[in-house]
């Protein structure tokens, strides 16, 4: 088994006004027992709680709500669009146009995803980046990592740059790709040159079948659409009544409908050939795929991963392509309460610093759990009291009053039982930078792990096991439960006579709900330098402040005996 | 060799490097310690691996540092740690049919686990690297970054900042929060290691 790291996750408030939840296998709660919310013991357990639970550092906080701020509570804003592997600003403009890949040479390999490099074709064997400025072509790309490259799919290229330009006109094999656009021009031309045509079931790509049903759809709606009416003519013309009273018929039956389209919009049809769009499937392309599979085998079929990251459906590895990176974001984030910026980033792709970082640990103190002694095993034992140093450390600059709540046994089915030995107390401030640096030569002196295995210094209900200038510890006494449903039927917890399955996954690892109140009084004027407050005069005025969450602490694994 | 080291495990310098003495440093003399670095048992260094082709023949144009600069196979920066195990190569390629090594450039707070294979061009700052990892030759990592354990990042690679990459090869995971920025100072963990 791994060993286990204690951890402690902060319950963002934007979920307290759900619904109530409840464990695996417990009825629907009854409207009845749902008593006030304050009241409530937060379970870590319900599924519900995972959504909820984030580590510290995860979190902001917005100073104008004096709130936890978590990702759901935020609202994400690019500010910077990029590619992850040239590292290039894209415009918002041009990803609007183009898309969100990188257009310039950033490729990836079709097999592994690893990115993939140019090389010439007369040099491939020595691979590696080359240098490929000094070397004439054709050039491949290759895949330093598991070696693929493009001449598998029979692609090579004339030049070592641009690559996103000339892969857009080659197929699979060397063939050059028509696009859409000049596949309709030549189609027009044919017609008009011999009046049998391509023919009404040639067969078309994937971007050309939708390019050819997107225009026909939209010179179907435009035509159907009356010019007045309801003046709805671009998007998706949900306007339009051919829309509409399609849709209707979809509702209705197809009586109303085809009543409908026959009285009121004759002119609106289905696609009918392969210039419109229409592809007709055939068992002859079942065949086809059937031989090639007997044929390539199952190492010539791609993967399920190595499908969903091609823009069309493909199934064989001879069909793969290479793909550009997808972009990248940089993003400022706003408080969805008052929409104040509590992040952003410095909007050049290279910078890493930040305009504006409010993030939570800078506000509501951190809380770390470790044991008193050093245990021989990492795991907890069943019915033994062990003792746990609890620390909180407060970021602010004011001494802050905190008050720590936990149940007298953790909610679920196996119930320890958990006791703080002193669950309200004072920290000190927490002074800058600055002043920690200068600290440095003069350590805090720490109680030793010899010195409390001693017993010199015991653990006493209502008192501070240790005080830091910024960071108190407090001893929590934890009788971790007993894992065993079996029994005599009187020793057992309702919980278990209720339920007796087998142990589930992670139910073995102690968790403590922790009700968290921090107070404390901050200067008014200063909190508001900048603006408003300038000209209030009572400095002296002390504003009170109060911060109350949910925390959950893992202290451990308790061995199953 | 002594059975035993009389003195304690790690050789502290001036500048504030802690180098354990079962460490293997090959080619000293092309290696620069920005200080208070902290290199534990078993790791290596290939300082040896020096550039051998002039960089003034190659693309990048000629300047009067460059025989200074040519002369340093590893740059490493401050407060950077390497544990147990770990190795530090120069990449190494072929130009026009002459192979030859270039620097591998390490910036300031860089964690490198035990037992991880280096061989990028460059490691930017503030970079965690986990335990068992490759970084394949001339990758180029940003800062910010963290690299789960058992990665092997495929040559080449570039690795934006705040980014979280694992798997084989290794891809983008995760996505560094503006949380955990300062988690990545190693100041702390300089302080922690000593002789007694
Ligand atoms: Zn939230
Ligand atoms: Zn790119
Ligand atoms: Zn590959
Ligand atoms: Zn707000």
């Amino acid at each position: 088994m791994t060993s286990f790291t204690p951890y402690t996750y902060f319950q963002c408030p934007c979920t307290e006004n759900s619904t109530s939840s409840r464990t695996f296998g417990e009825d629907l709660p009854s409207p009845t027992s749902d008593t006030s919310e304050d009241d409530r013991t937060f379970d870590p357990r319900a599924p519900r709680a995972a959504y909820s639970l984030h580590p510290l550092e995860h979190l902001l906080y917005c100073e104008d709500c004096h709130q936890i701020r978590c990702h759901r509570c935020v609202l994400d804003e690019i500010v910077t669009w990029y590619c992850p592997n040239c590292l290039f600003e894209v415009p918002s403009s041009s990803v609007k146009s183009e898309g969100n890949r990188c257009t310039r040479s950033c490729f990836q390999c079709p097999v592994c995803t690893a990115s993939l490099s140019v090389s010439s074709v007369a040099l491939a064997q020595t691979g590696l980046g080359a240098d490929i400025s000094a070397q004439a072509g054709p050039y491949v790309l290759n895949c330093t990592y598991c070696q693929w490259s493009s001449k598998e799919i029979g692609i090579q290229l004339e030049k070592p740059n641009g690559i996103y330009a000339q892969l857009s006109k080659v197929k699979n094999g060397g063939e050059p790709y028509i696009s859409a656009k000049d596949r309709r021009r030549e189609d027009r031309r044919d017609i008009s040159e011999s009046p049998k045509g391509p023919g009404p079931n040639e067969t078309l790509d994937a971007d050309s079948q939708f390019e050819n049903l997107k225009s026909f759809y939209q010179s179907q709606l435009a035509d159907s659409a009356p010019s007045g009416g309801m003046g709805f003519m671009g998007g998706y013309g949900y306007g339009s009544p051919g829309a509409l009273s399609r849709i209707m018929g979809l509702y209705t039956g197809s009586s109303f409908g085809d009543k409908k389209r026959e009285s009121k919009n004759g002119n609106m049809r289905e696609v009918c050939d392969s210039s419109e769009g229409l592809q007709l499937t055939s068992t002859k392309d079942d065949q086809c795929a059937i031989t090639r599979i007997q044929r390539v085998g199952w190492e010539g079929t791609a993967s399920t991963a190595q499908q969903k990251e091609q823009a069309q459906s493909v199934r064989f590895m001879d069909d793969l392509r290479p793909f550009s990176h997808l972009l990248r974001t940089k993003r400022s984030k706003r408080c969805r309460a008052c929409r104040h910026i509590l992040s952003k980033p410095e909007s050049k792709v290279q910078n890493t610093r930040f305009r504006i970082r409010l993030v939570a640990r800078n506000y509501i103190p951190a809380i770390t759990i470790q044991p008193l002694q050093q245990a021989p095993t990492s795991l907890l034992t069943p019915m033994k009291p062990v003792q746990f140093v609890l620390t909180v450390k407060n970021p602010l600059f004011e001494s802050v009053r905190v008050n720590i709540a936990t149940p007298a046994s953790t909610p679920g089915r196996f119930a320890s039982k958990v006791t703080v030995l002193c669950p309200q107390f004072e920290i000190g401030a927490s002074t800058d930078m600055f002043d920690e640096a200068l600290r440095e030569g003069g350590k805090e002196k720490r109680r030793t792990k010899a010195e409390a295995s001693e017993g010199q210094l015991q653990a006493e209900a209502g008192k501070i096991w240790e005080r830091g200038r910024n960071w108190v510890s407090v001893v929590v006494e934890i009788v971790p439960a007993s894992l065993r449903t079996d029994g005599p039927e009187f020793m057992k917890s309702q919980q278990i006579q209720k339920d007796d399955g087998p142990l589930r996954e992670d139910e073995d690892v102690l968790e403590i709900p922790v009700f968290v109140r921090v107070e404390w009084e901050t200067d008014a004027a200063h909190e508001e330098s900048g603006g408003l407050a300038a000209g209030n005069k009572e400095k002296e005025l002390k504003e009170k402040r109060e911060l109350a969450y949910w925390c959950v602490i893992g202290v451990g694994r308790i061995a199953q005996d | 060799m002594s059975k035993k080291p009389a003195k304690g495990e790690y050789i502290e310098t001036d500048t504030g490097n802690k180098v354990s003495r079962k460490c293997q440093i090959i080619g000293t003399t092309n290696i620069i310690l920005g200080g208070k670095t902290v290199i534990q048992a078993e790791v290596i260094i290939r300082g040896d691996l020096l550039r051998s082709v002039p960089s003034s023949s190659s693309s990048i144009n000629p300047s009067p540092n460059d025989k200074q600069q040519s002369a340093v196979a590893v740059a490493i920066g401050r407060y950077c740690f390497f544990s147990r195990g770990c190795a530090l190569r120069p990449p190494g390629r072929s130009t026009k049919g002459v192979f030859s090594h270039y620097p591998l450039k390490i910036s300031d707070h860089v964690f490198v686990g035990p037992g991880s294979v280096i061989e990028a061009a460059i490691l930017g700052s503030h970079v965690h690297i986990g335990a068992g990892v490759v970084v394949g030759k001339f990758a180029i990592i940003k800062d910010y970054v963290k690299v789960l354990d058992g990665a092997i990042i495929p040559a080449n690679m570039v690795i934006p900042s705040f980014s979280i990459v694992g798997g084989r090869p290794a891809r983008i995971v995760g996505e560094i929060a503006e949380g955990e920025v300062d988690g990545f100072d190693l100041r702390d963990l300089w302080r922690s290691i000593g002789n007694n």
